[in-house]
């Protein structure tokens, strides 16, 4: 067989490499510095110095003040205690509801699900073809019963960036506690919470060269919220649980990196975005991108092939070494139709198609002249595929 | 140096996980793929094969080997030409086997055309049957030979296909998985159960098909071979040609069901002798040698999975129907199992049996019908 070529990594938006100065940067923590923040002595100590460091770093690259940054495990969690923590309160105020789009990811949808099924009231925005909110339909929901809303910034399968200030400001002249889950949208948006009238927001590390397993959910002063999680005093007792010590780190120099390479990676991959985007549309004219129109980041292609799926466009990409994401991926591995785009109205047989190409801090130009390349043959491959069982 | 790229049908048990491993040391450039063809997100989580637990062994196997691992979704594909089949099968008052559509439809025609998309050269499965010289055969091991699940093969498919473990008893696959260090799926328990009828509960995949109010499952009489009403029962899906189990008692011999009549929604009783047939009419025929059998000729026949062939005279074969006169009578020739020719130990062919004869008829080609 011939040598396979380098993979080329398509996928920054399900994860990214750490990278290596977050990596050295948090090295000392696994070893010397491997102390407990609630120790007194001096190994506690140490450490504690270099958890609240990461989190007036952190806070820093927010315009937030510290004590209103609370470390996670992730994207999820923040989410989870960004809308059941605030609602869990509000909703003893006769405030019950949580409002929020149906093109979120999992972890607010499913938190907004269990808020209905727990005795709470759900209610799901409409979104246009692009999938940004409708004013009439956030207007319409906005009343006194809503405890929290909460909208994506920057949508994790196509892109499409929603006009967050704008919504913000309405669902908190409404009365409304207003989180964003911007774990996508850090590092690619300027964010400025003194400016942004929003009251939580969430980001995660691993999406923007941190490791997996952190998070952070910024918690503006005076935003009521109980904990999901009982035990010590850790956070404030927001998040009870040893700290993540090393992660929080590599979570704080990551952000940084992230804030300070903003504006010139944005151009960066804005331009092979946009060359990977044309030459596709002009080999494969039939190809339909998601979004196309409405304000995007520029890290995220999300396109549809007729004739394919998701599941044989992503086999014939992986066996040329191209490693991209479908829809939603479900438990078995197999690749369901994406939530999102069934909710901005896109035909089931095109949804059900949909290939998301996500470049970063891997991608360069010759990735991209490569895939743009191999892409036809590999769309021939994957309607040959696809044409198997029908 | 590769032995060509082959993709590997994995249901997360013993027999395909060995089969990739195999052909995985053997140098072939092995793709797993795991068929989901249950439909909805949620797979079922107890189940021996087609489960999530499947594919998550499935997968543990392909990353033991350092090879890639696929879902493929054929659920509704399966579930028209496997499961609806099944179901219009027992309302048509026939006993069908859907591992064999389930080969011949998903396994065998989906499956191997996305196989061929992905440029494999071979296609392989864990069966217990074996492939020599392009021709399909018996597995070696007979308490485990899967052959009469294999006819409906096209004989392209048959080209391409590789059986590693055909060659082998199960006892020796399971010291291959513990060998090849596959100890996830070495102790595996077999699964003997149709993969999509929970608990063996045909009968739920009937209603949950056809519905409730589906005439196959709802009353109707039992009667003897002239029309005697015997008693009543809760419809006929839930019989099948040979059965004893739920009949009436109080007859001075054994009863079986030696017939159904959907049109009446009848389920026809007699004794065993009424079991026996002569001739069977088999359609739907599919050959897998180059010169199929012709009127006159002599092949061995097996009417059941597990049943010993018998030798019979083909007394009509054309490109759908074959049609045969038993050297020995047979019992419960069952409308929809499969009848499958063999040749010594090769399957020549088989069809999904139409119905017994209670009498064979005579070859047309003897001479006796030339004279």
């Amino acid at each position: 067989m011939p040598p396979r070529p380098a993979p080329i990594y398509l996928d920054h938006a399900a994860t990214t490499p750490v990278r290596g100065e977050v990596l050295e940067a948090m090295l000392p923590y696994f070893g010397a510095k491997f102390g407990n923040p609630s120790s007194t002595h001096r190994f506690g100590r140490e450490a504690r110095a270099a958890f609240d460091e990461a989190r007036e770093r952190i806070a820093e690259c927010l315009g937030a003040h510290a004590d209103e940054i609370v470390f996670t495990s992730g994207g999820t969690e923040s989410d989870n205690l960004a809308i059941l923590g605030p609602w869990r309160v509000r909703r003893g105020e006769g405030r019950d509801v949580v409002v929020t789009t149906p093109t979120e990811h999992k972890a607010v949808l499913e938190v907004a699900h269990h808020v209905a099924a727990i005795g709470g009231t759900e209610r799901l925005l409409d979104v246009d073809a692009q999938g940004r909110v409708r004013d009439e339909s956030l207007d319409a929901a906005l009343d006194a019963r809503v405890a929290v809303v909460s909208v994506m910034w920057i949508n994790n399968e196509t892109g499409v960036v929603q006009d967050i200030p704008a919504i913000a400001e309405r669902a908190r002249a409404a009365g409304a506690i207003v989180h964003t889950d911007a774990v996508q949208a850090f590092g690619k948006l300027a964010i400025d919470v003194r400016a942004l009238p929003v009251d939580l927001l969430a980001l995660s590390g691993h999406k923007i060269g941190g490791p997996k397993g952190i998070g952070a959910l910024y918690v503006r002063r005076g935003t009521p919220l109980t904990p999901l999680l009982h035990g010590g005093s850790q956070d404030r007792g927001r998040r009870p649980g040893t700290e993540n010590v090393a992660a929080a780190i590599g979570l704080a120099v990551a952000a940084e990196r992230a804030v300070a390479e903003r504006e010139d990676e944005w151009a960066r991959l804005e331009a092979m975005r946009d060359a990977l985007q044309s030459t596709i549309l002009a080999q494969v004219p039939d190809a339909v991108v998601h979004g196309l129109g409405a304000p995007r980041a520029p890290h995220i292609l999300n396109l549809s092939v007729p004739g394919t799926d998701s599941e044989s466009l992503l086999m014939a990409l992986d066996l040329a070494g191209i490693c991209a994401s479908g829809g939603s991926a479900c438990q078995s591995g197999s690749v369901g139709a994406s939530h999102v785009l069934a909710a901005m109205g896109v035909p089931r047989d095109l949804a059900s198609g949909a290939l998301r190409l996500s470049l970063g801090a891997l991608t360069t130009d010759a990735c991209i002249a490569r895939v743009a390349d191999v892409f036809p043959a590999l769309v021939a491959k994957a309607r040959r595929l696809a044409g198997a069982a029908h | 140096m590769s032995r060509g790229r082959v993709l590997v049908a994995m249901s997360g048990g013993v027999d395909s996980s060995v089969a990739a491993a195999l052909l995985h040391a053997d140098g072939y450039e092995v793709i797993g793929a795991t068929m989901k063809l249950t439909c909805g997100d949620e797979l079922q989580t107890d189940r021996p094969c087609c489960s999530l637990d499947s594919v998550n062994d499935a997968r543990r196997v392909c990353e033991t080997l350092g090879v890639p691992h696929y879902v493929l979704d054929l659920a509704s594909a399966f579930s028209r030409d496997v499961v609806r089949d099944f179901a219009e099968e027992y309302a048509r008052g026939r006993t069908p086997i859907p591992c064999v559509r389930c080969n011949t439809f998903t396994k065998f025609r989906d499956l191997a055309r996305k196989a061929a998309a992905l440029d494999c050269d071979h296609i392989a499965t864990g069966h217990y049957a074996q492939v020599v010289d392009g021709t399909l055969h018996r597995g070696l091991d007979p308490a485990k030979d899967q052959s009469y699940f294999l006819w409906g093969l096209a004989r392209e498919v048959v080209a391409r296909l590789i059986l590693p473990v055909g060659g082998r008893t199960k006892t020796e696959t399971r010291a291959a998985a513990h060998a090849l260090g596959l100890r996830v799926v070495a102790e595996k328990a077999e699964s003997m159960d149709i993969c999509f009828v929970p608990d063996g509960d045909h009968v739920a995949v009937v209603r949950r098909e056809l519905g409730d109010d589906a005439p196959s499952l709802q009353r109707g009489p039992f009667v003897d071979v002239h029309g005697t009403v015997l008693g009543e029962h809760e419809g006929h899906a839930r019989f099948t040609i040979g059965q004893r189990r739920g009949l009436p008692g109080g007859f001075r011999e054994p009863m079986f069901v030696i017939a159904i009549d959907p049109a009446r929604r009848a389920v026809v009783l007699g004794p065993r002798d009424a079991l026996l047939g002569r001739g069977v009419i088999a359609r739907g025929m599919n050959w897998l040698v180059a010169a199929p059998p012709r009127a006159g000729d002599t092949v061995l026949v097996q009417h059941r999975h597990r049943a010993t062939p018998v030798e019979a005279t083909v007394v009509r074969a054309d490109a759908d129907t074959l049609e045969v006169a038993l050297g020995a009578p047979l019992t419960a020739i069952a409308p929809g199992q499969s009848l499958v020719c063999y040749d010594g130990t090769r399957v020549v062919g088989g069809g999904v049996i139409e119905r017994g004869l209670a009498t064979a008829s005579v070859p047309r080609s003897l001479p006796i019908l030339a004279a």
